[in-house]
């Protein structure tokens, strides 16, 4: 019986992949609305008109649903580094745990504490104040974005620590390389933009509807005009940064740069084409059709005209020595952990830098076990360990086009409405209005494409070039881990189901100003939680 | 004192911000790229509520 049950690590990676991917449906709109929020607010404290005063209570009051829902679907995956990947939080729990902890440190005190005094702190802070506070809910909620996604850049880019033989685990070294890791920074800045963009098309689309059922069209024209700006100028700069990104993988992570663009084959010549549309086929590991634009491969990874990009067959023959020479690392590791000599520390210090393939290798040795390959054998061994090396291209591939052609639609879709906004026609345009409405969860699918992207190109690592995903799972019966995926499923799916209904009930209901409005029972004097229907709308 | 006390206060935001700079410019700059962005971001975007203001005014005399 195999050491490792495949069955079981499927079943671990899809119950990740799920919660994060559920949990992603929230964290962009709270990083986003809470920037838009502070521009709001900045609106109000210069112009004095209680139209924008109104505008971030209600915007934040979507928010404030949001961010409660969300935050609860983050928590477990915290605690599935414990229970599903207790070989990962023992190989790198030394420096992935640092991060996190902050991470909690921000969200559960920082964040909260000044969220509780955005929303109870109206009537008791001074304008400058409560000013000060809504953008400090932004900073605090970006910065905790910022935590997970350094320990993410951990996984993409191992910087920062060294693996100890004498513990089997990775150990910190730099506290520093592993905050200001180029990968980290680059993707805080994509993912945290990312979430403006879903900010800023939320407002918009919501507020498309009250045009086009011609309700609270001063507040709605208002919030379209800071949104379009806002939206617009953040996915020119997520386009930009998410080039950047792409710059850093081709430099970090070739298989990832090249399953992301379907290249199987080396580029030889600047006129390598980039592909719109593809058909891969991991099997055959060909595109079986394609349709390509020349000239624009190279330059637009490589910036430069003359440089060769490795295809993923190339890279999966440059591979072989590596996992020959990580072979020869696990099997002096394996020694040295018995008999703590010089000459087998020496052995695998010559060759820690593969260690990673050669645990790659573990999984197409007999029973498992590198030691049990016999010369005959090896040369299949590391064949197979080498079609191991690349991710899934079919997934890699779409879900990176996805992202990027939603990217390229907001663009203009955000122009569009800034300049109709500008123009003061938005209500003459129904048709773009109606775009605006149906495309609210589009920059969240763009999100978790974008998420999809990152993770299916990193493997078959979770640690890249370090540990297999494969070896970072923990053990269980296919049971547990059925029963555990199904509860997660349900409970998750009622997650979203009640923040799409408090989402949809609280945007129909619309925007109220509670200025001169006596508290209905039950409501207290909490503006922000005040029952609807009864305000005057004093700015229309 | 107040108006001392104020551009102290300003002159100890101002050195911070330069650290700041100094630090996320040596070693990460897409932070500093960031912190700059999106300050950008949000004022452009006050800047297009102010001037929907300045818009309607106009409107306003105009009819």
């Amino acid at each position: 019986m195999p050491l490792i049950d495949p069955t079981v690590v499927d079943l671990s990676r899809l119950q990740f992949a799920l919660t994060a991917l559920y949990h992603f449906l929230f964290v962009p709109l709270t990083l986003g609305m809470t920037m838009i929020l502070a521009a709001m607010e900045t609106t109000y404290v210069i112009t004095g008109k209680q139209v924008y005063k109104d505008m971030t209570q209600f915007w934040g009051k979507l928010f404030g649903i949001n961010f409660a829902i969300g935050v609860a679907t983050g928590l477990t995956m915290e605690f599935e580094f414990g229970t599903n990947w207790s070989m990962f939080s023992h190989f790198v729990g030394d420096v992935f745990g640092t991060p996190l902890a902050i991470e909690g440190l921000m969200a559960f005190f920082m964040e909260s504490t000044f969220i509780g005094l955005m929303f109870f702190g109206w009537d008791r802070l001074s304008k400058p104040a409560h000013l000060a506070i809504t953008y400090l809910v932004a900073l605090a909620s970006n910065l905790s974005a910022l935590w997970i996604l350094i320990a993410n850049g951990f996984m993409q880019d191992p910087k920062g620590a060294s693996f100890n033989p004498d513990t089997m685990r990775m150990q910190f070294n730099s506290f520093v390389q592993l905050v200001f890791s180029p990968d980290a920074q680059a993707k805080f800045v994509h993912t945290s933009i990312a979430g403006f963009v879903t900010g800023a098309m939320f407002v918009m689309g919501v507020s498309a509807y009250y045009l086009l059922t011609n309700r609270h069209k001063e507040f709605a024209a208002r919030s379209i005009r800071m949104a379009a700006v806002f939206g617009l100028i953040s996915t020119l700069a997520v386009v930009t940064l998410g080039d950047a990104l792409g710059r850093l993988d081709d430099l970090l992570q070739p298989t990832k740069i090249a399953a992301i663009e379907g290249l199987w084959h080396t580029t030889t010549s600047p006129a390598a084409p980039w592909l719109v549309a593809a058909l891969p086929d991991d099997k055959t590991q060909s595109n079986v059709f394609e349709i390509g634009v020349p000239y624009v491969l190279t330059p637009l990874i490589t910036h430069t005209f003359d440089k060769s990009i490795p295809g993923l067959i190339d890279l999966e023959g440059a591979a072989g020595p590596k996992i020959l020479n990580g072979i020869k690392a696990i099997d002096a590791l394996q020694q040295y952990s018995t008999t703590h000599d010089a000459a087998s520390l020496a052995t695998f210090k010559q060759y820690e830098d593969d260690m990673g393939y050669g645990f790659l290798a573990q999984q197409n040795a007999p029973n498992q076990d590198l030691n049990a390959i016999t010369p005959a054998e090896m040369p299949a061994v590391v064949q197979q360990t080498e079609l191991d090396t690349v991710p899934n291209v079919f997934v890699t591939f779409w879900a990176f086009r996805i992202m990027m052609f939603l990217g390229f639609y907001f663009i203009a879709l955000f122009a569009f409405m800034a300049y109709f906004s500008l123009k003061n026609q938005l209500e003459n345009n129904r048709f773009l209005l109606k775009l605006c409405m149906i495309s609210i969860p589009a920059p969240i699918l763009a999100c978790e494409f974008g998420w999809i992207t990152a993770e299916a190109g990193r493997q078959p690592w979770s640690v890249y070039g370090w540990l297999p995903t494969f070896q970072a799972a923990s053990s269980h019966n296919v049971g547990y881990m059925v029963f555990s995926l199904i509860g997660f499923a349900l409970l998750y799916s009622l997650f979203i189901a009640a923040e799409l209904y408090l989402m949809f009930k609280y945007a129909r209901l619309g925007p109220q100003s509670h200025d001169h409005a006596a508290p209905v029972a039950g409501t207290g004097a909490l503006p922000m939680f005040a029952k609807p229907g009864f305000a005057a709308k004093s700015w229309e | 004192m107040k108006t001392f006390t104020k551009f102290l206060g300003l002159a100890v935001v101002l050195l911070i911000a330069i650290v700041l700079a100094v630090l996320c410019g040596d070693y990460g700059p897409w932070y500093f790229a960031w912190l700059v962005g999106t300050t950008m971001i949000i004022l452009i975007a006050v800047a297009g509520g102010v001037l929907f203001e300045t818009q309607l005014e106009t409107q306003k005399k105009g009819s």
